[in-house]
């Protein structure tokens, strides 16, 4: 177990690099100085020169890149020229807004998609089985920015029950909680769908195994059979689909900060891509590229315990 | 900056506020309609108000503009300020008097008694001398340097007296230098100990409001100072909550969640018909200027009979009514209406002509059709303006292809020394924003900027001349003349087609009195409550 | 195929799924035909209407019939998907063989290539792209390429692998097969099918990403219809009307719909082992 924790990790790690240097070399060859764009038009050609050298831009790019990974060992991800802030300081003070959103979206998928597998499962075949069905794919479906879209306009725009627009006061806990729902809905409403989708197949599958019927046989009663060795069997994939699903949960948020103007890690990437903030780029893609890294290292490794053909051979 | 700003919370606990937010998401309709008083919370007045983009800098020598300056002008003190109204002028602020003493020097006397605050003392000549030559210290390499013009430098000639001496004539610092990004006074003595320059937290202020917290993305807090000069503010709190996009802007309006905002043209139309209750609309005309640019040195658009024709093809009214939904007119240069330099009319009328087209289209040997590029930024308007002339220029034979760019490859197409780009523009739809005088419109378009941001790499002689003689005219009625022929000179070469000053539509809530410069940009210092 | 086609429509969802497929192909390819409107012609004077007889859908801010745009939109959509997609199958096809079958070092670059470009969210990918070289379909398409491949190449490293080690092939090797005619023989026929279900169950995903991206701006150039730039003249009229939004999300949600259940009943049909797999 342990050669295969240390075998996944490096390969995470070997990832990460791989990932940011790809990146770094796109990002250069990209048109657009960012100097430039940031000191507006009354900026001399000295002033752009002196920013430029401030970002490193001067350099050349395998230095550039030497220099990104040297801070990065001293947990330095480089400072944001304009406002002269830590990037680590920028890019951490977004992400609790989208760990947040996506947290919540993904609770708030579980206790409906869970519940509603379940169900569909134990009642198969009924209409309330084949309607969720097609409700579920249909949910799964429809993209997060579209669903954002609706949520804005009948819920915000219309019927002005929920705020549409930012993070909601800071310090105020309704506030910020009133500002999240229409987001993490756009977010999770696809994953109701997969989750119950998946919590349908896994507990049938569950339910036909041996030990289950060898359970149900001895007489125990159906609801602790259900509840106590089926639905624990059957929810644990979905953990393992979570740790996977991180990189559409991410291009969800991305989307879905967009069009609710929420500050987050996703609004932070597209904004400093479209300003050529390099720093800010660099920093924020890094920590988004270790996120998914690491969630689907451990959902691997969750996999990897749960199933014995696996774990023998560790 | 330190963290401690940035972290630093409201330990307000559960308040009245809370209860009746909270009450608001749960029985969700209320919130709706609860837009029309200030809002009270823990008895606090606090005004509400948007700004399209976040704080970047807290020091006027690297204020980004406009939004920078909505908050500095807040905190910090200048000699004399923009006064809010329809009409260009100003109001004394730290002076007691000023006077142009000459055509090359004004004179200033400071009134007694302007404090700074956390202790740093009252102001004084000497702080103004500091603040306004700091800006143009080569070491600083302050951005705003350019507002200056020909700022020589600041005598001090008593406590409170000064002189501000400039090398040549420079009328437009009455209008965008005195009252606006490099008029605020700081003080010398705090800025020293900062190391000469600060971030985005100051280390004193000395207007009506202070600085009290910045939340990058989230909002800027000022805070009610007590020992303002000029009396008390009207609110306690002013919460400045940055979105960029207008109609999230006007969602969060409507939804009570903002005292004032801009609101896009398009949604001007839909206000008046419906109007959200307890709201004021207003329409302000706008200082920026749009125009359809062509690039006089490539190779296709050399042919001064084809920029004509493009001139005609281009259907200015069409354009004022899809992309700006009628609430916009059409400009006849790029100095507005209300400014020294602004023509009456064009030498090209605003309707397109596709019989005048046609003929020079003819005479530039494409009667057969041609096809030209059209760069443009990706904002809605843009795209749809250049939808627009796609379809009229159609109609005499030219294909136009629209090229978009996010704003990072945008900003950079007609820069020479990022690349060979700049030699494909053939269209480009530009929009240039404009501080109250006209020597900051015209100063994009003379030789020396070629390639900088006059990205129609257009040339005249005359135009150069005009444009520095301008500068430095005292008379304005002769002033006036010569922008007016430099925008004449302009037209004629064929490679700008004028389309617009775009406006500025507010809504604002009754519960307040707000107040805003000519171009309705807000003057949040002399917000109100109604 | 037809036989397949069949069983597929025997299945309620499988038949739903196959009649919105054919549905909105079919309106994407004769869109020329029975759009009542040029999708590019303007008419600012009927601009911003809602739904009526003359406009089905309403009209856009200039004017223009959107259900005509949608019509055309669709084109774009299908052409996007296909194109990337088959694209993307090829070299996924070629790669994961070439991983399968060649030296250990190759394949751990190969692997390794695949799992760094999963390791991006798509949309971060697109964007910087996007950047890189200007926004356009063919951008749009190269992006997909690039973040499908991985899926492809991994089905067929992992099938070509298991056949490399059979006895059998061993046998044909030192009788002289060469590695290509196995790969073409032995490995193809077997990965054909699961690589045609997985490409159906793309089609939605892709169109959903061309769509975004021209919702972001970063897609098709202006004056051509998209669903995803009618989606964002939809978001920035919001507060006027609520059609484009419709409009746009109409058929983007019904074939993404469609290809799904199509994909699924598919699936079923022909592979039952797949089930789990995604």
């Amino acid at each position: 177990m342990f050669i295969y924790l240390l075998k996944r990790v490096s390969l995470g790690l070997v990832i990460v690099v791989f990932a940011v240097t790809l990146l770094f070399c796109m990002i250069h060859l990209v048109p657009g100085d960012p100097a430039r764009i940031l000191l507006g038009p009354r900026a001399t050609p000295e002033m752009i020169a002196h920013l430029s050298a401030q970002m490193g831009l001067d350099q050349p790019m395998a230095m550039q890149i030497l220099k990104f990974f040297g801070n990065l060992l001293r947990g330095d991800l480089g400072m944001d020229v304009i406002t002269n802030r830590p990037v680590a300081e920028i890019v951490f003070g977004q992400l609790p807004y989208t760990l947040w959103l996506i947290g919540s979206a993904i609770v708030g998928a579980m206790l409906i998609g869970i519940p509603l597998g379940c169900y569909s499962a134990l009642h198969r075949n009924t209409w309330f089985d084949r309607f969720s069905g097609i409700i579920s794919v249909a949910c799964i479906t429809a993209p997060a920015f579209v669903v954002a879209l609706y949520s804005l306009l009948i819920f915000a725009v219309w019927l002005k029950w929920f705020p549409a627009v930012g993070a909601g006061e800071p310090g105020d806990f309704f506030d910020q909680i009133s500002h999240l729902v229409l987001p993490a809905i756009a977010i999770g409403i696809s994953w109701v769908g997969y989750l119950s989708r998946l919590v349908r197949a896994s507990m049938l599958e569950v339910m036909g195994e041996n030990h289950i019927r060898t359970a149900r046989a001895y007489g125990l009663p159906e609801n602790t059979v259900v509840y106590q060795y089926a639905l624990k069997l059957a929810v644990l994939p979905t953990v393992t689909v979570i740790g996977v699903g991180m990189g559409f949960l991410l291009s969800a948020a991305l989307f879905t900060e967009i069009v609710f103007s929420r500050p987050g890690i996703g609004k932070l990437i597209f904004d400093s891509i479209t300003t050529r903030n390099y720093p800010v780029v660099m920093g924020s893609v890094l920590v988004s590229t270790i996120i998914f890294v690491i969630s689907t290292a451990v959902s691997d490794l969750i996999n990897a315990w749960l199933d014995p053909r696996i774990r023998n051979s560790l | 900056m330190t963290s401690s700003n940035i972290s630093k919370q409201e330990p307000d606990g559960l308040s009245r506020r809370h209860f009746l937010k909270t009450t608001g998401a749960l029985g969700m309709v209320a919130a709706a309609s609860s837009a029309s008083e200030v809002i009270f919370a823990d008895g606090k007045k606090i005004l509400k108000v948007r700004a399209y983009s976040d704080l970047r800098s807290m020091d006027p020598a690297f204020s980004q503009g406009v939004v920078d300056e909505e908050i500095h002008s807040c905190v910090y003190s200048k000699l004399i300020q923009y006064k809010p109204g329809r009409k260009w002028d100003y109001v004394l602020d730290a002076a007691e008097s000023i006077e142009q003493a000459s055509p090359t020097t004004i004179k200033f006397k400071l009134k007694a008694g302007i404090m700074f605050s956390n202790g740093y003392g009252e102001m004084t000549a000497e702080d103004v001398q500091f603040s306004y030559q700091r800006i143009i210290d080569e070491n600083l390499k302050s951005t705003n340097k350019p507002d200056w013009g020909s700022l020589q430098e600041v005598t001090v000639d008593g406590k409170y007296e000064g002189t501000i001496v400039f090398s040549a004539p420079y009328p437009p610092a009455w209008n965008i230098a005195l009252p606006y990004i490099v008029g605020n006074i700081v003080s010398k003595k705090a800025w020293q100990e900062a190391g000469g320059k600060v971030d985005t937290s100051t280390p004193c202020e000395s207007g009506p409001y202070l600085h009290a917290e910045w939340q990058p993305k989230q909002r800027t807090v000022l805070r009610r100072n007590p020992q303002w000069h000029g009396g008390s503010a009207e609110f306690d709190e002013i919460h400045i909550l940055p979105i960029d996009d207008e109609n999230s802007a006007q969602i969060a309006y409507e939804a009570g969640d903002l005292d004032y905002t801009r609101v896009s043209l398009g949604a001007v139309g839909e206000l008046k018909s419906n109007m959200p209750s307890h709201t004021v609309l207003e329409e302000y005309p706008s200082l920026f200027y749009v125009w359809v640019g062509m690039n006089v040195e490539n190779e296709t658009m050399a042919n001064q009979n084809l920029r004509k024709a493009i001139q005609h093809a281009i259907d200015v009214p069409s354009i004022m009514q899809a992309s700006y939904f009628g609430a916009a007119a059409p400009s006849t240069g790029i100095i507005a209406p209300g400014l020294t330099g602004n023509r009456a009319q064009g030498l090209v009328p605003p309707g397109a002509n596709f019989a005048k087209a046609k003929e020079y289209l003819a005479a530039a040997g494409y009667a057969d059709g041609v096809t030209v590029t059209l760069d443009v930024l990706n904002k809605a308007a843009n795209v749809t303006t250049a939808q627009v002339i796609q379809a009229t220029c159609a109609q005499v034979g030219i294909t136009v292809d629209v090229n978009l760019h996010e704003s990072g490859a945008f900003w950079s197409l007609g820069d020479s020394s990022s690349g060979e780009r700049y030699k494909d523009i053939q269209l480009i739809l530009n929009r240039y924003s404009m501080a109250p005088d006209p020597s900051y419109a015209t100063a994009w378009f003379v030789t020396s900027q070629k390639g900088v941001w006059n990205w129609e790499r257009f040339s005249d002689a005359e135009f150069d001349k005009l444009e520095s003689a301008a500068k430095a005219e005292v008379d304005a009625s002769k002033r006036d003349t010569m922008y007016q022929r430099m925008q004449d000179i302009m037209e004629d070469s064929g490679a700008y087609r004028f389309l617009t000053h775009e406006a500025t539509p507010v809504v604002y809530s009754d519960a307040i009195k707000p107040a805003f410069r000519p171009d309705g940009l807000p003057l949040f210092r002399y917000f109100g409550q109604g | 195929m037809l036989q397949v086609l069949k069983k597929v429509s025997a299945e309620p969802l499988g038949l739903l799924g196959l009649v919105l497929v054919v549905l909105m192909v079919a309106s994407a390819v004769l869109a020329y035909w029975i759009a009542p409107y040029d999708p590019i012609a303007l008419n600012i004077i009927d601009r911003l209407q809602g739904p009526s007889f003359k406009h089905l859908l309403g009209t856009d801010q200039l004017g223009r019939d959107l259900f005509s745009r949608v019509l055309f939109g669709g084109q774009v959509a299908l052409k996007v998907a296909f194109i990337s997609i088959s694209i993307a199958l090829v070299i996924g096809v070629l790669l994961g063989m070439v991983a399968g079958f060649g030296p250990k070092w190759l394949d751990s670059l190969i692997m390794l290539f695949f799992d760094t470009i999963r390791s991006f969210p798509t949309v971060m990918f697109a964007l910087a792209t996007v950047a890189l070289v200007g926004p356009s379909l063919m951008t749009v398409v190269a992006v997909i390429v690039v973040t499908s491949i991985p899926t492809y190449g991994r089905v067929v490293r992992t099938q070509t692998l298991s056949i490399k080690n059979n006895e059998f092939i061993k046998a044909e090797q030192v009788m002289g097969a060469s590695t290509a005619r196995i790969l073409r023989v032995h490995v193809l026929p077997n990965v054909v099918g699961p690589l045609l279900i997985l490409a159906s169950m793309d089609i939605p995903t892709v169109i959903a990403l061309e769509a975004g991206l021209s919702f972001l701006g970063m897609g098709v150039k202006p004056p051509t219809p998209s669903w995803g730039s009618i989606l964002n003249d939809g978001y920035t009229l919001i507060r006027n009307t609520p059609w484009p939004i419709v409009a746009g999300s109409i058929p983007l949600l019904l074939v993404t719909l469609g290809f799904t259940f199509l994909g699924e009943s598919l699936r079923d049909q022909l592979d039952p082992k797949l089930r789990n797999n995604r």
